[in-house]
């Protein structure tokens, strides 16, 4: 207790710093923002939810904070985790009884893809704790609309996290966002009852082939963008994001490469080979074609393990690295984006430390450790990566031989990136089963180049 | 002579007939494939809606016959149809009350009242409805975040009635064919304005009346646009379009794809029922209004 | 053609010739649009100064009440004997001076100066937050603070909000106007109630002045509240819109971590030259529209003529029944079925090109030709519908006479049923014309506006987006306000353009159809 007081004592010189740097501004007509406040420079510390004093302390702060007796919060979870994450608050509501006030939290569901762009709609409107995909974080940041992670638990998300994903976590050098499952990449699943023979799961051409003898295909989505990018990182094209500048360079002889692989591919459309999902989108064409028996390989994430778990049987199913595609006459490692799934705390909570507390409750080992088990989806916390069952679960397995070839989406793109047709060049490909030539796909992909400067 | 031409005559008139049978028969085969067209998509989602499977289905037939779908409309939390269905129906009446009386008071007073600015609020009222429905909707958003009723049914029910001033045209155009002399003669008996409005215009206007109350009622059965928008991430407050709309997200199709066809097939039952039995008033009222112009 | 020849004609030659002169009226009608835009400015100029003349004159005729009315609202129908109408008035400029005072004056003075920026990068300890202050020219940005654990926290939730700001300045101005018409209302009503007097009469008292609102102002009754409505959630909204044409309102301007700011004509100017990517895309999806406007106005129109045709042909059975079926698609609710037309018409996954092992890329490389037909699904039931209730109008001797002229069934169509309908159903056309320019769901729930092709197109456009599907798009996945107004502003100006043109046309014509 002796050192939060300390504590205190920094925070309230700092506040009057801040106070009387406010007082100088008022009135002066040049100024913009000249005012720096001092950082506050104790250091980082780690608290323990177990321990009786952080919580007496935390339901102190939050006994300050709530409005007539009550703290009202709202989160935004995607439909299928929706349910689990319910269990959590009320593990949550518990931990942080007080009879000073009444803690409500709402949940509504929002999609980790969606949710970026639904807080920038109306930032003031965003749910004070919102679960998205780490690639949103940067123009989250950039809009204002996300609050960085409150220096209290920062101590805690840094020492608890893998390094990878806190990097995604951070801009600049400020924690933005709380990590939370650490599978929002896609690796191959596929029916051992088809693939029988593991050594073809390298080679996507003899894959293929096998899948076609079966009657049924293999399915990777050449038309998404998400996916698609892993040839132009095959290829070695340069794509990078940085200080909310894209760069992409695919209009060369390395970008021609990984356009003419995508069409190689594509000539197997519908005999052997799925290029596109149409409509319904991934997940449900996923489901649909295990459950139909269309399908037998799927380059997807573990988000659609438990559908192709219960259409084919859980032990059918399989998990691998993605496989080798041919590129420029030799067989080279698929590469993929790997990426995480984050939990931000909006600016505009009108509770913003008990909105801090539950985004870190959320994502604590606890939290990470339930999640898995009752949802499979894989942790970023350090301790748990290292546990037996997680460290052998095929899916984290999978991710983890794809890792080195998994690049980080906020290092590489951002959202003029999805927007430029990139992922026109495989749906092209897809469309017209690979018969393309040369100078069109040249053509397209100087189109698109062109399209991320914009 | 007179026989040949006769029979040249009853034998033109064999052919004749024989002509407009084939010709009714050729209309029957092009009606009957239209027809087949046209319930083709209706008959598929029913079919649909007792499939086995939970999912979307690439076949055109359903691999069994089930009535769960219905009973999860009703059972699972995540669809909270009922709740939905019920949301509709305030927002429907309230907004089918409110909306029909403005029209009927905006369009009488335009149609058989005279005073100075009539005109100018004609063609007022004419620019208005030239802009497009949602350009302002971000607008009336802050509009009803000032007023705190974002995410609200009551926000809905504004939305929809604030706007009905401007749909007089149709009804306007029914008060214009209802002879003037009615007015006059009741004048000469010393009624005021607001009697003949009450006592003689309305009971006159029942076909419009219906029209009118028909259309605002059915509006927020079909609208998903301004629910969306306006709703938001209040769940609780989906009415049945966008509450259903959710069903078909990427994260839900797998789940809910049956469901969703078992909720379109139950709310277009009773919709199509009031609009089968109604299509006459609704004839009346869109070339009542438009062929007079 | 004089009179004489007209009448001389018959039933079939008159509606040709009524027809020929609806297409000749057109550059005429052009024309005369432009001049009653002219007539209008001018109608405009002579009303502001006959308003500024009449208003000196009343003054000046006016007798000591009259006069001090021109500075205190009422006194003229108070010393004219009208107490309470004369309080109402009073009460109104207190009220007005009050609200100007205590509200409108905030905000007329913020409307051009309000800016806020960030004070420190560095978020607050306890919450994450990041600290507000005042920009270079704002003084009093309210940011409440609270104190936790002895230190102030800044809730930005409570901080400047530009939408307010831009939203109670049109609030105040509409105020303002008002109480202006009220003000000039007082000195009319002051002036005729001295009139009144120096007529010797008495005016009237304030119960006879109320049933007024009964019978002569009758209409004042009715309209009130629809219009305070309308003006409150529609017409201030749409002022409201339009002013964010001239701002940089967009993602990146969110209050208040960044207020959005007056910018001019530089929205308007990239949609039409500067940003060259932002025209084109205007320009295709422009051209787009005026094509589907046409073809999905005029498919169904002539099919559905032709479908009511067959129903109602002679001899055919069970019309009922016919008609039945093709209203039970009109009933039910647009975006189911046309969810469904999507899903079944999927090239990949949908369950007709499964059925017919096929991959017909229907709402892709041939959306805009699909949507176009799947629009004739859902409207024909419509025109049909409505076009039945016409054919039963059309005077049976006029077939029969041109049976005797030897007139076969398709002559009869052309020369008679189709002239008739088409005149008739003008305006119908019309309106369906720009419904259909605004027609927001075929597109939507079908192809969302798809297949995006963002070499040609920028902010999220595609092929088959409307002006209106691109105009929801960017007011709600891509959060770009600004554009999404000027978009809007410019459909308004294309619907009005072209609606008053085809409305002039259509009123030349029905001009010479008084001659019958």
């Amino acid at each position: 207790m002796a050192s939060k007081s300390k504590k205190a004592v920094a925070l309230l010189l700092t506040a009057m710093t801040a106070a009387t740097a406010l007082a100088g501004c008022g009135g002066s007509e040049s100024s913009g923002p000249s005012i720096s406040v001092a950082q506050s420079s104790f250091e980082l510390e780690v608290i323990d939810f177990k321990s009786d004093e952080t919580v007496k302390y935390i339901k102190d702060t939050m006994a300050a904070e709530a409005k007539d007796g009550r703290i009202v919060l709202k989160v935004w979870t995607s439909g299928d985790d929706k349910s689990f994450e319910e269990s959590r608050l009320e593990e949550f509501k518990k931990l942080f009884a007080d009879s000073r006030y009444e803690i409500k939290i709402g949940t509504s569901e929002k999609g980790e893809d969606k949710a970026g762009s639904a807080v920038l709609e109306n930032p003031k409107k965003a749910a004070d704790v919102f679960s998205f995909a780490d690639d949103q974080l940067s123009s989250l940041a950039k809009a204002g609309a996300i609050a960085s992670v409150a220096p209290y638990y920062e101590g805690n998300v840094r020492q608890e996290n893998t390094d990878d994903s806190l990097g995604v976590s951070t801009i600049g050098t400020d924690l933005m966002a709380f990590p939370k499952t650490s599978d929002n990449g896609y690796f191959l699943y596929y029916d051992k009852r088809v693939f029988t023979d593991e050594s073809v799961l390298d080679n996507m051409d003899e894959m293929i082939k096998v899948a076609n003898a079966a009657g049924k295909n293999v399915y990777l989505n050449l038309g998404g963008p998400w996916y698609s990018t892993g040839f132009f990182f095959t290829a070695g094209c340069e794509i990078k994001y940085e200080n909310g500048k894209q760069t992409a360079k695919i209009a060369n002889e390395k970008g021609l490469s990984a356009a003419k692989a995508m069409c190689h591919i594509a000539e197997n459309q519908d005999k052997g080979f799925k290029g596109a999902p149409g409509a319904i989108g991934d997940n449900a064409y996923v489901a649909q074609g295990f459950d139909e028996g269309f399908l037998a390989a799927a380059v997807i994430g573990t988000w659609c393990g438990p559908a192709i778990k219960t259409s084919i049987g859980k032990d059918n199913v399989g998990a691998a690295k993605l496989p080798k595609v041919l590129m420029d006459g030799e067989y080279k490692q698929l590469e993929s984006f790997g990426g995480y799934k984050l939990l931000g705390v909006s600016v505009y909570s009108e509770y913003p430390f008990s909105a801090q507390t539950l985004a870190y409750f959320l994502a604590n080992e606890d939290s990470q450790l339930e999640r898995y088990n009752v949802r499979g989806l894989l942790p970023t916390n350090k301790k748990l990566a290292e546990d037996a069952t997680i460290k052998t679960d095929p899916a984290f397995k999978a991710l983890e031989d794809q890792k080195p070839f998994a690049h980080a989406q906020g290092e590489s793109v951002g959202t003029v990136y999805w927007g430029s047709g990139i992922g026109d060049v495989g749906g092209k490909a897809v469309d017209q089963k690979g018969s393309r030539t040369d100078a069109e796909l040249m053509e397209q992909l100087q189109g698109v180049e062109a399209n991320m400067k914009a | 002579m007179n026989n040949t031409k006769a029979a040249k005559n009853s034998e033109m008139q064999t052919g004749y007939a024989a002509k407009r049978r084939l010709t009714n028969i050729i209309v029957y085969v092009i009606l009957t494939v239209m027809v087949l067209i046209w319930i083709f998509p209706i008959v598929w989602l029913i079919l649909q809606s007792f499939n086995t499977v939970d999912r979307i289905s690439s076949r055109m037939l359903p691999e069994g016959f089930t009535l769960d779908h219905y009973k999860t409309l009703f059972t699972d939390d995540n669809v909270p149809y009922g709740k939905w269905i019920l949301n509709t129906f305030i927002v429907a009446v309230l907004s089918c009350v409110i909306s029909t009386l403005f029209i009927l008071m905006v369009s009488y007073t335009l149609s058989r009242l005279r005073f100075k600015s009539r005109k100018k609020l004609l063609n007022i009222g004419l620019i208005l409805g030239m802009f497009p429905g949602f350009m302002s909707m971000a607008a009336t958003y802050s509009i009803m975040e000032i007023f705190h009723l974002e995410g609200q049914l009551l926000a809905l029910v504004i939305v929809y009635s604030a706007g009905a001033g401007l749909g007089y045209q149709v009804a306007k155009g029914f008060f214009d064919t209802i002879p003037r002399s009615l007015d006059e003669a009741a004048r000469i008996d010393g009624a005021t304005s607001n009697r003949i409005f009450w006592v003689i215009i309305l009971p006159l206007s029942k076909p419009i009346i219906v029209y009118t109350a028909l259309t605002t009622f059915l509006g927020p059965w079909a609208d998903y646009i301004f629910v969306s928008y306006f709703m938001k991430d209040s769940t609780d407050n989906y009415t049945v379009a966008v509450g259903l709309y959710k069903l078909l997200d990427n994260e839900h199709i797998n789940r809910y794809f049956t469901t969703f066809c078992a909720g379109a097939v139950l709310i277009a039952i009773p919709i199509t029922i009031l609009f089968v039995v109604m299509q006459r008033f609704y004839v009346a009222g869109v070339t009542g209004g438009a062929v007079k112009g | 053609m004089d009179y004489l020849d007209y009448v001389q004609m018959t039933k079939g030659q008159r509606f040709i010739y009524k027809l020929k002169s609806f297409f000749i009226g057109i550059p005429k009608a052009i024309a005369n649009f432009f001049k009653a835009i002219g007539l209008f400015i001018k109608k405009f100029f002579v009303g502001i100064g006959n308003f500024f003349k009449n208003y000196g004159s009343r003054f000046a005729k006016g007798d000591a009440g009259t006069k001090l009315s021109y500075i205190i609202m009422g006194a003229g129908n108070m010393l004219h004997g009208q107490i309470i109408k004369g309080l109402i008035f009073l009460a109104a400029e207190v009220g007005y001076i009050i609200f100007m005072i205590t509200f409108g004056a905030h905000y007329i003075s913020r409307i051009y100066t309000s800016q806020l920026v960030l004070l420190d990068s560095k978020p607050d300890t306890y919450t994450g937050f990041y600290k507000f202050g005042t920009g270079a020219v704002g003084k009093e940005v309210a940011i409440v603070q609270k104190t936790i654990h002895g230190e102030s926290v800044t809730n930005a939730a409570t901080a400047d909000d530009s939408n307010k700001i831009l939203l109670f300045f049109i609030l105040t101005v509409i105020v303002t106007v008002a109480f202006i018409a009220l003000y000039i209302a007082n000195t009319k009503s002051a002036y005729a109630t001295q009139q009144i007097r120096a007529e010797g009469k008495k005016p009237m008292n304030f119960v006879e002045e109320l049933k007024t609102f009964l019978d002569d102002r009758f209409h004042i009754t009715l309209l009130t509240l629809p219009v305070l409505l309308l003006i409150v959630f529609n017409v201030l909204p749409i002022i409201f819109t339009i002013c964010m044409a001239f701002t940089n309102y967009d993602e990146d301007h969110q209050s208040p971590i960044k207020l959005y700011q007056w910018v001019g004509f530089k929205n308007f100017a990239d949609v039409f030259y500067a940003d060259a990517k932002k025209s084109s895309t205007f320009g295709l999806i422009l051209v787009w529209t005026l094509i589907w406007a046409f073809f999905a106005t005029f498919s169904n129109y002539i099919v559905g003529i032709i479908v009511a045709l067959m129903i109602n042909k002679k001899g055919i059975k069970f019309k009922a029944f016919w008609r039945t079926m093709f209203v039970l698609t009109a009933a039910v609710p647009q975006f189911v079925t046309l969810l469904v037309m999507r899903l079944l018409l999927d090239d990949k996954s949908g369950a007709i090109n499964s059925a017919l092992g096929t991959s017909f890329p229907f709402l892709t490389e041939w959306a805009n030709v699909t949507v176009i037909i799947v629009n004739m699904w859902i409207g024909i039931p419509y025109t049909m519908l409505i076009t039945s209730g016409l054919l039963m109008n059309i005077p049976e001797d006029l077939y029969e006479s041109a049976r005797i002229d030897g007139a076969n069934a398709f002559q009869q169509f052309t020369k008679i049923t189709f002239p008739y309908i088409f005149f008739v159903t003008t305006p119908y056309l019309i309106t369906t014309f720009v419904g259909n320019i605004n027609n927001f769901n075929v597109i939507f729930f079908l192809t969302g506006g798809g297949p995006e092709d963002p070499t040609k197109y920028s902010n999220g456009a595609g092929k088959t987006d409307l002006l209106v599907t691109w105009l929801y798009k960017l007011t709600v996945d891509k959060s770009n306000f600004k554009l999404a107004a000027v978009i809007g502003i410019l459909v308004f100006i294309i619907c009005a353009v072209g609606s008053l043109i085809t409305f002039n046309m259509s009123k030349a014509s029905k001009n010479e159809e008084e001659f019958s």
